[in-house]
């Protein structure tokens, strides 16, 4: 079912104006579809992945085989029925799968950008996914879905292109983040960094890869992904194909073993460069703050059906803060609903198999569809 | 509790709106109330509801509900987000009645509160006669077990609302199912009636 395609967006007669004053063009928009665009053009869903997701999302990944990220929930007779509807998921831009970022060639040097590459928003992420929805002639999305970042593209599809979303579903997800999520983004930030691998960005130009700082990277954001119970639960104190500790710095614990396998085999599809960059894109995020920190002023224009959810154990995006945006939306009086999963898989929740979160995303669209 | 004569009580509420009216009902179950006033009076509603099985009921009828606790989520809403707000048979499951109707008529020009009447007279003899907290088809739970912390009678009701800023427009005689207007208690309502629905609004 993979049907990788790459399309240049813009040109450089009229380039995508990046927030931080930058212009690029043209970029490169790696995609892939599901589903066939019925003939007026209403039954277009665009998925929007997260940090580290990609295009990739009901289709094998090429580097690592895997099924797609969200295999469970979309594909033919499933939750979201690629029989009925047309599924549309870029890369964004800033990431490393084919979409303009910094892993890509500068056209100006001919060398790969490394941090050349301009500070990316959210913003602009969306503003180059509303061109690549622009070349299907598409001029009123069905719906938009995504989770963590990918509810924050999202809210800012809501806040930015209202007229073009008729529903959305931001799932675990927040308009601004805490200090706590920036602090994780630091970490992860800084681990990258501190490897002498990175070469200050330059590690394509060096041929070298800083595969220590990316996993190390990966590992923290992992931990920030679950829950107490359920680290618990998996590994609890287990040891690693051990009776006993072994006083030494191996993985005597399996959780120490399961961590280093999250970054080891995380280095292999993804680019160092591109996760400091989109994860300044995260935290730069603030739909409030870009709206006299009114969220109703940051909706006011959208008319869009809308499903929020959350999960119960998720730490990094709380219902809490999904719960300030529902808040918005009801001030405005918007077709708005909310569940909270409960789940003990943390964050990471809306990517597992969830039937209960599945059922109620079929459920909201299926019924939301006749509206239109 | 099948205290709760759906086919009466639907036709009577949906007397009582006008079309077209922004409604919210609050503990609105599987969406069936919302469903039937959106399609009788093409009305534009809302539901609030604790359990998330409901909701996807609600959601799959094209129903837009937030999972939510009237105790807690209702001061969420703006003041007058909505014309009506519709609670029934869900007051005596709150924690804090008083609090939940003031948040009901702040959130919404009008009210319709319904609930079991505590001063109906099977349930006086079926406590005056066995001694025990009352078990009927209409109150099906034992005491403890029953979900319902705050039971109340109409003339508790009317004396809470005077006590209150709120206002009785209306009361339902659900056993002749006609709205009439509010004047006074009336002992008979309270011995004779199985449950009492009011309209509300704010002084």
């Amino acid at each position: 079912m993979s049907n990788n395609k790459i399309i240049d967006l813009g040109s450089s007669e009229d380039p995508l104006v990046l927030d931080c004053g930058k212009s690029i063009g043209p970029i490169k928009t790696a995609f892939t579809t599901y589903g066939e665009l019925n003939e007026t053009k209403s039954n277009a869903i665009l998925v929007c992945h997260a940090l580290t997701g990609d295009q990739y999302v009901a289709s094998e990944h090429p580097i690592t085989k895997k099924d797609g990220w969200w295999s469970l929930l979309i594909g033919p007779e499933k939750s979201i029925d690629t029989n009925k509807y047309f599924v549309i998921c870029p890369n964004v831009i800033g990431g490393c799968m084919g979409s303009t970022g910094p892993n890509e060639i500068n056209p100006k040097t001919g060398k790969e950008y490394g941090l050349d590459f301009p500070v990316v928003t959210i913003g602009d992420m969306v503003k180059a996914q509303k061109l690549l929805i622009d070349s299907f002639g598409i001029e009123k999305l069905f719906s938009v879905i995504g989770g963590s970042m990918g509810g924050m593209l999202v809210l800012e599809w809501l806040s930015k292109f209202p007229s073009y979303v008729f529903s959305a579903i931001p799932i675990a997800t927040t308009t601004n983040h805490s200090a706590q999520n920036i602090a994780l983004n630091e970490l992860a930030r800084q681990a990258i960094m501190a490897d002498p691998e990175w070469k200050s960005g330059n590690y394509n130009i060096e041929n070298t890869k800083p595969v220590k700082g990316l996993s190390v990277a990966r590992m923290a954001a992992h931990i920030s992904y679950l829950s107490e119970q359920s680290l618990h639960e998996k590994f609890g104190r287990n040891l690693q194909n051990k009776n006993k500790i072994e006083f030494s710095f191996d993985a005597d614990f399996q959780v120490e073993s399961y961590l280093r396998h999250q970054g080891f085999k995380f280095v292999d599809r993804f680019d160092a460069n591109s996760y400091l960059y989109i994860t300044r894109a995260m935290d730069y995020f603030d739909l409030k703050a870009e709206n006299n920190g009114s969220l109703i002023e940051a909706f006011k224009n959208t008319n869009a059906h809308i499903l929020c959810a959350s999960f119960t154990s998720d730490w990094l995006y709380p219902t809490s803060e999904n719960k300030v945006i529902i808040k918005a939306f009801n001030a405005l009086g918007l077709n708005v609903s909310f569940v909270e999963i409960e789940t003990d898989n943390g964050h990471d929740s809306f990517l597992l198999d969830e039937p209960e979160f599945f059922q109620t995303i079929k459920g909201f669209l299926d019924a939301t569809y006749k509206k239109l | 509790m099948s205290l709760f004569n759906t086919d009466r009580d639907f036709s009577i509420i949906s007397k009582m709106i006008p079309s077209r009216s922004k409604i919210i009902d609050v503990g609105c179950g599987d969406g069936s109330l919302l469903d039937y006033l959106i399609k009788k009076k093409n009305v534009d509603g809302r539901g609030l509801e604790i359990d998330q099985d409901k909701i996807r009921e609600c959601l799959a009828k094209g129903i837009s509900a937030i999972q939510g606790d009237a105790d807690i989520d209702l001061i969420d809403y703006p003041d007058k987000s909505f014309d009506y707000s519709i609670l029934t048979y869900t007051l005596q499951a709150t924690k804090r009645p008083k609090k939940v109707l003031e948040e009901l008529v702040r959130i919404s020009n009008k009210a319709i509160v319904s609930f079991p009447n505590f001063g109906y007279w099977k349930i006086r003899m079926s406590l005056l006669l066995n001694g025990k907290m009352p078990v009927s088809n209409e109150l099906s739970y034992s005491w403890h077990e029953t979900p319902n912390l705050h039971f109340c009678t109409i003339y508790d009701f009317i004396d809470l609302c005077e006590a209150t800023d709120i206002k009785i427009e209306k009361k339902v005689n659900l056993k002749k199912n006609v709205i009439q207007s509010f004047n006074n208690k009336e002992w008979f309502e309270n011995f004779f009636s199985g449950s009492g629905m009011f309209l509300i609004s704010k002084k």
